[in-house]
């Protein structure tokens, strides 16, 4: 292991779904792998998701939805997390992607989307490869 | 790059808040993030929430920054988890307790990992403290990890500690009763709503009069009902506070020197052992160890 | 028990089994618990027939709840369905029932489930996705509309505001003429497992809970034949609990509602008979079998022995299942018919009385009409072709499952007596056992699947490097305007004294303890929305803002 300082990731659950066993293993697994994981709760909107990153200066903001809105709040979320000046927050989809929709969000800007089944281990070397972009 | 981003912060920059509070969470560029705040701004009030877990202190916590909020005070909260000693990774959770009003510049809150161990607090919150005091919020916030036994770091934080205690957390009161004795300003029955507050409270009541100690408030309040929260707050706002209560201490000089010591001369953790090992093999005696040690230092 | 030649052939056999290369890992459940590579008498130390099986129909139903199960009728074939505005889901009520669907389950949208209207910010994005968007009791009456509900029976999954729901549903069946003592159904209004698990959550759990005895309360004395709650493990399972914690998790919430029902005054035998159940059904053939088995044996010996149930109805724990949702993968999705089908083997072998199959395509949309179609045939062949209709409990006897069972039946009262050590139901959800508790228990399941000690077809094992993505239904955007303007005439038309003095009797009668219920009709005719009772009712009993890991 090297002396890089943890990376901070906010984990957040937006919109009304409330199945949160994902975003809980994946909470869970990142803990373990040395990361500090923010997980603001459930139902957030997109607004204090933005707050969120902002205010605890993440490095990651993983977004997880299985309700079907993320055409409507990701693209949302993205255009203000620009506006708040925090372009260099690299941005994770989690949940039930249609593929059609995957080139849509990525066009967007998001990272990387991780559909269900994805080995815990993947989401923990693509962060670890990745780094951080805030403190670069 | 830091100087761009103190300029940021006195700016009331809230990004450049939020980064500093990184640096210092990771103990980078202290003395120059230190030299760069005025001295500290005593009129702030310091509250540590304390208390055991699962006795919820970030629900209590969340509560009273509403209360504050209302009464038109800017709160800043400092969320403490612990750390895993193993991978250094944390869970920090307990903003999901707490109120999301995104639109509000009035309230900050910040989750910091602490390391393991006995720690109650992240590393350098008192640092993080002058900051968020120094960007203007009116109200500071501790949460503490989980208090153990006797933690005198909390103490010495915040003007006033809250201690939480609930009905039916177990027959055992000991640690809290030395926790009740040595740091808590105010007792607060949490969860008031559950069975047996009452009784919990009788037999606070009862610790607190024991001869000897200091005057305690012990009040019940329930998150869940919002009951309490009002009082607990004007409770908090009367009681005095510690920095204008302690009698300038030679103990707490020396404490805060040898931290100030140990910060800034970190990269020289080395040498020093070096030092100290020699001595304890005993090739230097004590006053060649001491000598050295200056020598070193001063470098 | 063994003989000595018994076991000299016992001996041999162990040898024989020796020789094979032993597997690097002991064989567990698809919840993790150990298997034996063979069970016999051995297993079953002191077993007897009457007690722990006894005949179908008989306590304590370890076999099922009727003499001939499903030889007298085959389970109901019960397909959950609702999608965009009432009118829409009306529509497709209407042609469930010409082709000759005997009961209707209706799923609501998200803000419906959590108590928002569809013009709430929150609702942003959901209105009528998952389910169908009711506001208020017009909708209701659109959803209904031209549906003969004094014969047809209405399930209704819905939880945090089941009260508000159910009394559109009361006012709108009075208005159009029929009697409540005729109307047929089940509402889910299982709030305690929302805490668990399922997360559609109001009111803190204790005012919570006090509602859906509420409707349990009211439903007893005037809509007798109705189910007021279908005390649900599905979700508790869904959210990655093992099978015994599905199990025990669920009965103990029943028995906390059969505790607060007493509480009021009701008398065990007038409400028991109407508590139904709702349990997932799992990949591990054995293992689920075990657990339905399981909980009619349990179910029956605490409302006999414990609760002094006389009336046999009481005893018998009707359940209905459903395939379990968080088996289906996304790749190679039709792969998925064939797990639905092993499911719902499994909770026909184990005596449920209604099933509902996934559709192979629910991990990527809404199911389309074809693969809800291939899901009922999935049902009808089962019952039709395999011949598992035949017999009572076919597997009842088999060493195996009947070890099984015994195991089940231990564990849940393992967790019975913690969750009585940590001061009852309400004592352990604040103190976030049941959380703890399944999230363990998914993240052990997790790393079982990643370093691919337990294998899923397609995920990690057998992937297909091209998939031809499956065809799936898109919802038209248009429903959540058509939704709110519609909301917003009802909002125009209703008279606004009426709703705010409906609205404080709703508060006041809260606010005294009182049944709810009466003043909930009065004010759903006011024609208030579930987003306005909702407050009404949070203004006295809180509400509670977070869910926390």
């Amino acid at each position: 292991m090297d002396n890089q300082p943890p990376l901070r990731i906010v984990l957040a659950k937006v919109g009304l779904d409330g199945h949160d066993r994902g975003v809980k293993v994946v909470t869970r697994a990142l803990r373990d792998a040395g990361f500090h994981v923010i997980y603001p709760g459930l139902w957030q909107s997109p607004e204090s998701v933005v707050r969120t990153v902002a205010d605890e200066d993440a490095d990651w903001l993983g977004i997880s939805l299985l309700s079907g809105t993320h055409m409507t709040l990701v693209p949302r979320i993205m255009q203000m997390l620009q506006a708040a000046g925090l372009r260099h927050v690299g941005v994770l989809v989690g949940g039930i992607i249609p593929e059609a929709d995957v080139p849509k969000l990525l066009a967007v800007g998001v990272a990387r989307i991780f559909g269900p089944g994805t080995p815990l281990g993947e989401i923990i070397e693509f962060l670890r490869a990745q780094g951080s972009r805030t403190h670069a | 790059m830091l100087d761009e981003l103190l300029a940021r912060f006195q700016a009331r920059d809230r990004l450049a808040l939020a980064r500093l509070l990184t640096l210092v969470a990771r103990g980078e560029q202290l003395e120059a993030i230190r030299a760069a705040l005025s001295p500290k701004n005593e009129t702030t009030p310091v509250v540590a929430i304390t208390g055991n877990a699962g006795v919820g202190k970030s629900t209590l916590v969340g509560k009273l920054a509403e209360v504050l909020r209302a009464e038109g005070k800017s709160v800043a909260i400092l969320a403490c988890d612990p750390q895993s000693p193993l991978t250094g990774g944390a869970l920090l959770g307990d903003r999901a307790r707490m109120p999301t009003h995104p639109e509000d510049p009035g309230l900050y809150i910040r989750s910091l990992a602490a390391p393991s161990g006995h720690q109650a607090v992240a590393q350098h919150v008192d640092l993080m403290i002058r900051m968020v005091a120094q960007f203007g919020f009116d109200v500071i916030v501790v949460e503490t990890v989980g208090a153990g036994q006797g933690d005198i770091a909390v103490r010495e934080l915040a003007d006033v500690v809250v201690l939480l205690v609930q009905p039916e957390s177990g027959d055992d009161l000991q640690w809290e009763k030395a926790g009740l004795l040595e740091i808590a300003d105010v007792v607060v029955i949490h969860k008031a709503d559950l069975p047996g507050a009452e009784r919990l409270e009788s037999q606070v009541r009862e610790l607190l009069s024991l001869p000897g100690c200091r005057e305690i408030a012990v009040l019940r309040v329930s998150s869940a009902k919002q009951t309490g929260l009002t009082e607990l707050w004007s409770t908090i706002a009367s009681c005095p506070r510690r920095s204008t209560l302690i009698e300038p201490d030679g103990q707490v000089l020396l404490r805060h020197a040898q931290q100030v010591l140990a910060e800034r001369f970190q990269d020289r953790a080395g040498s020093v052992g070096h030092v100290v090992d020699r001595w304890k093999r005993h090739e230097l005696d004590v006053t060649q160890a001491a000598d050295e040690l200056l020598h070193v230092l001063a470098r | 028990m063994a003989t000595a030649m018994d076991r000299k052939l016992w001996a041999q056999w162990q040898q024989e089994i020796e020789k094979t290369p032993p597997s690097p890992r002991p064989a567990t459940t698809v919840s993790g618990m150990p298997i034996e590579p063979l069970y016999t008498p051995d297993n079953l130390e002191g077993f007897e027939y009457e007690t722990e099986l006894g005949y179908p129909g008989q306590f304590p139903y370890t076999r099922g709840i009727h003499a001939s199960m499903y030889r007298g009728r085959l389970w109901t074939m019960r397909q959950f369905a609702g999608f965009g505005t009432a009118r829409q889901t009306n529509e497709r009520f209407r042609f469930l029932v010409e082709k000759g669907q005997t009961g209707l389950s209706t799923a609501f949208d998200l803000p419906t489930l959590m108590g928002l209207d569809s013009d709430d910010p929150r609702s942003l994005g959901e209105v009528g996705r998952l389910g169908v968007a009711v506001d208020t009791i017009d909708d209701m009456r659109q959803l209904f509309s031209e549906i003969d509900i004094g014969k047809l029976s209405v399930s209704m999954t819905i939880n945090a505001p089941a009260v508000v729901v159910m009394a559109f549903y009361l006012a709108n069946a009075q208005d159009r003429g029929f009697e409540w003592r005729h109307l047929r159904g089940t509402i889910q209004n299982d709030t305690l497992k929302e805490f668990h698990a399922q997360n559609e959550i109001y009111f803190p759990p204790e005012p919570s809970v006090r509602l859906a005895i509420d409707l349990i309360e009211f439903c007893t004395h005037h809509v007798p034949q109705w189910n007021p709650v279908s005390v649900s493990g599905y979700h508790i399972r869904e959210a990655g609990s093992t099978a015994a914690q599905e199990l025990a998790f669920t009965l103990a919430d029943g028995f906390h509602y059969i505790d607060q029902c007493l509480a009021r005054g009701l008398k065990v035998d007038d409400f028991a008979p109407r508590l139904s159940f709702f349990f997932n059904a799992h990949n591990d053939l054995f293992e689920e079998v075990a657990k339905y088995r399981a909980a009619r044996a349990v179910w029956a010996d605490r409302l006999r022995n414990h609760y002094g149930a006389r009336n046999e109805a009481s005893w018998k724990l009707r359940f209905h299942a459903q395939t379990a949702g968080c088996s289906l993968q996304d790749k190679q999705p039709e792969v998925n018919l064939i797990r639905v089908a092993y499911q719902s083997l499994a909770a026909v072998l184990g005596g449920c009385q209604s099933l509902h199959t996934n559709s192979m395509d629910e991990t990527l949309a809404l199911p389309s009409e074809h693969a809800v179609t291939l899901a009922l045939r999935t049902q009808q062949v089962l019952a039709h072709e395999t011949g598992v209709a035949n017999t009572v409990d076919p597997l009842g006897g088999s060493y195996f499952v009947e070890s099984l069972t015994r195991q089940m039946q231990q564990e849940a009262h393992r967790y019975f007596d913690a969750i009585e050590q940590l001061g009852g139901m309400l004592a352990a959800i604040d103190r976030g056992f049941f959380r703890r508790e399944i999230a363990e228990a998914a993240f052990a399941y997790q790393r079982e699947v990643d370093a691919k000690h337990k294998l899923i077809v397609g995920v990690n094992a057998y992937q297909e490097p091209d998939e031809k993505p499956l065809e799936i239904l898109t919802i038209d955007h248009a429903v959540e305007s058509e939704q709110i303007e519609s909301l917003k005439r009802v909002k125009n038309q209703r008279s606004n004294d009426e709703v705010r003095r409906t609205l404080d009797a709703v508060r006041r009668a809260a606010a005294a303890h009182e049944n709810v219920m009466p003043t909930l009709l009065e004010t759903v005719r006011a024609r208030t929305t579930v987003g306005e009772v909702m407050h009404a009712l949070a203004d006295v009993y809180g509400r509670c803002d977070s869910a926390v890991v």
